[in-house]
């Protein structure tokens, strides 16, 4: 319960701004973090000599997605909290908001994977598509079965036109839904217009970001193997982006608590409810995640055993050992407790917790392909096929904190734009006298 | 004239709305009173804190049978998977590193006995199922499910005292207020 009953007298009548002297410094420092590490990844990506660019390939593609992976679950949590008409998360939708506004700045971030001198090292199949001489089609039909059956999806011009769609029309999405939001804060006569208009868009919008999740991990992870499939690739990478987005709110917001703002408008019981969200998408995480590894294990196909093959060989396995226990059996266990969840410094110690077990995740989707594709498509320059190239993770380290430094950056940037709560929303005094 | 003697069960006190009801609740649980208990058609939000009332420890229980009931279902298809008859299929070895084999069972096991310990341990600790209960003794007290808020004082309570009581429920905005007596 909150101290007293929250009335209009508490809502700020012309919003809660975050003061720009508190994070111009962490910004200015992230803005130049994030510049110096794109001239050295640009460097590194084109220029470098090729035993390097072919490693830090990998590493882009680790750090870009797991980066898109947080603004994409802002995303999910906006088109929700609209579409099932939610009250209690009113005082917290402009966070959702603004970690999804960081979308279309974090696709930018892809514009190199666009490359063919990138994709060379990532994507086998475009090598053998790019190779093909004469008709494609026809080349695959003898050169290579299975690619020639995938040939409807795999091929390189609806690639392009699949990323650029999924760049575009999600960032078209969140703008449109942000832009509508923030519109109410100054509007003397509010009303609910924009509140239902918001809900109708977020309904069919959905199926847009259910596309978008599922197939960027098509399009960039999937397609490091082009043998390999699952049909539940997508609902995993959802389950870890929804869950680690909402990590990400938890420490905004409990961040921007201790700050002193959203005042009034924010109690335990709202991080209460963001701590069972947590709890249930550890809990979903885990069930995907396992019945991805149960049905190959049980079908046992070559072609798709592989994926755990690669990540059982070696230290590997450990890594994979930890993710289970890590992942979800610590968090799991730790969430079941009520106080737990409504204590936020408790939660966001959790929540960057999870945040870590998120990178060792997107870590172990992405990188322990490196050593055996890179020697796979050329043996000439990577030598034999090896379990990891060491020196390598430092890479993986520098595109991390770049991309890393970005995401900061405009996030920072887009919580100083607006009023940090929809302080002009019909139901914000709903949403602050909310109990559970 | 009726010579049976009757047990006093406690006062029953009416209240004319959710709130006026919380807003009592809240002065009883100040002074120290442990038996009484509000009543109401629907739940009404945050009057668990309005009572003083702590957290129960049912989900201690539901942890407990959820952990036997994994337990169960471990011993279960170990001993018959591993140790009696190990089913080979496609040479996949049987031992304990296959145990993800088992998890639906471990799953399906640990939620029945979650839920089951549910449903009986919250049975057993509101004291269910009872064939009478006091206050339907009370005329007034039928409307509970209907559009009545009552709070209820048992005389079990150490703080019980026939006149102060009454004046206390008075004295929070109580009306209609009635002394039950069961047979």
């Amino acid at each position: 319960m909150a101290q007293h009953h929250v009335t209009s007298a508490d809502i700020a009548l012309h919003g809660d701004h975050l003061q720009s002297a508190t994070v111009s410094k962490a910004k200015s420092i992230a803005m130049r973090v994030a510049a110096v590490g794109i001239v050295i990844s640009m460097y590194l990506l084109f220029f470098a000599p090729e035993k390097i660019r072919g490693c830090y390939a990998y590493s882009w593609l680790f750090a870009f997605y797991f980066f898109l992976s947080l603004s994409i679950g802002g995303c999910f949590w906006t088109l929700l909290h609209n579409v099932t008409n939610s009250g209690w998360g009113t005082s917290v939708r402009r966070t959702f908001e603004n970690l999804g506004s960081t979308y279309p700045w974090m696709f930018l971030f892809a514009l190199p994977l666009l490359c063919p001198n990138v994709q060379q090292y990532l994507y086998e199949w475009m090598n053998l598509q790019r190779a093909a001489t004469g008709n494609v089609q026809e080349f695959l039909q003898h050169q290579n079965s299975l690619l020639d059956h995938k040939y409807g999806f795999m091929n390189l011009p609806f690639w392009y036109a699949r990323v650029i769609f999924w760049g575009f029309s999600l960032s078209l999405v969140i703008i449109g839904l942000r832009r509508l939001s923030v519109a109410q804060d100054t509007d003397p006569l509010p009303g609910t217009a924009r509140l239902l208009k918001a809900r109708f868009h977020s309904t069919y919008t959905l199926i847009l970001f259910a596309l978008t999740v599922t197939f960027t991990g098509y399009d960039f992870l999937l397609g490091m193997d082009y043998k390999w499939f699952s049909t539940m690739w997508g609902v995993y990478l959802f389950g870890g982006s929804a869950l680690n987005s909402m990590a990400v709110i938890i420490l905004v917001c409990a961040w921007l608590k201790s700050l002193g703002h959203l005042k009034h408008v924010t109690s335990d019981e709202h991080f209460h409810i963001m701590g069972k969200l947590l709890l249930a998408f550890t809990i979903f995480w885990a069930y995907i995640s396992f019945s991805q590894a149960f049905l190959i294990w049980y079908a046992n196909i070559t072609e798709e055993t592989s994926y755990f093959l690669i990540r059982n060989t070696g230290h590997w396995n450990t890594a994979m050992i930890t993710l289970i226990i890590g992942h979800f059996v610590v968090p799991f266990v730790i969430l079941l407790q009520a106080w737990m969840k409504r204590s936020s410094k408790a939660l966001s110690i959790l929540a960057g917790y999870m945040l870590c077990m998120h990178v060792l995740d997107h870590y172990l989707i992405t990188i322990p392909v490196r050593g055996i594709s890179l020697g796979n498509i050329k043996p000439d320059v990577f030598g034999d096929i090896q379990t990891s190239i060491p020196w390598a993770f430092w890479g993986d380290v520098l595109a991390f904190v770049t991309v890393g430094a970005a995401f900061l950056f405009f996030l920072l940037r887009a919580l100083g734009q607006h009023s940090l709560y929809p302080n002009r929303d019909p139901r914000i005094l709903e949403s602050s006298n909310f109990s559970n | 004239m009726s010579t049976t003697r009757k047990r006093v069960y406690g006062y029953l006190a009416e209240f004319e709305s959710a709130t006026a009801l919380y807003a009592a609740a809240e002065k009883i649980r100040d002074h120290g009173f442990t038996c009484w208990d509000c009543y109401s058609a629907y739940p009404i939000h945050g009057l668990d804190t309005a009572m003083g009332l702590k957290r129960s420890i049912l989900p201690w229980f539901v942890f407990c049978g959820g952990l036997t009931g994994m337990a169960t279902a471990f011993t279960l298809a170990y001993t018959t998977q591993v140790v009696i008859y190990p089913t080979v299929v496609q040479a996949k070895p049987a031992n304990l590193f296959t145990l993800p084999a088992f998890f639906p069972i471990l799953f399906e096991l640990t939620v029945l006995f979650s839920g089951l310990t549910v449903l009986f341990g919250l049975l057993a600790l509101i004291r269910l199922p009872r064939l009478n209960h006091p206050l339907f003794e009370s005329h007034q007290f039928h409307r509970v499910t209907d559009d009545g808020f009552f709070i209820a004082i048992e005389a079990m309570d150490p703080q019980f005292n026939r006149e102060q009581t009454r004046d206390l429920l008075a004295q929070i905005g109580g009306s209609s207020i009635e002394l039950v007596e069961e047979d």
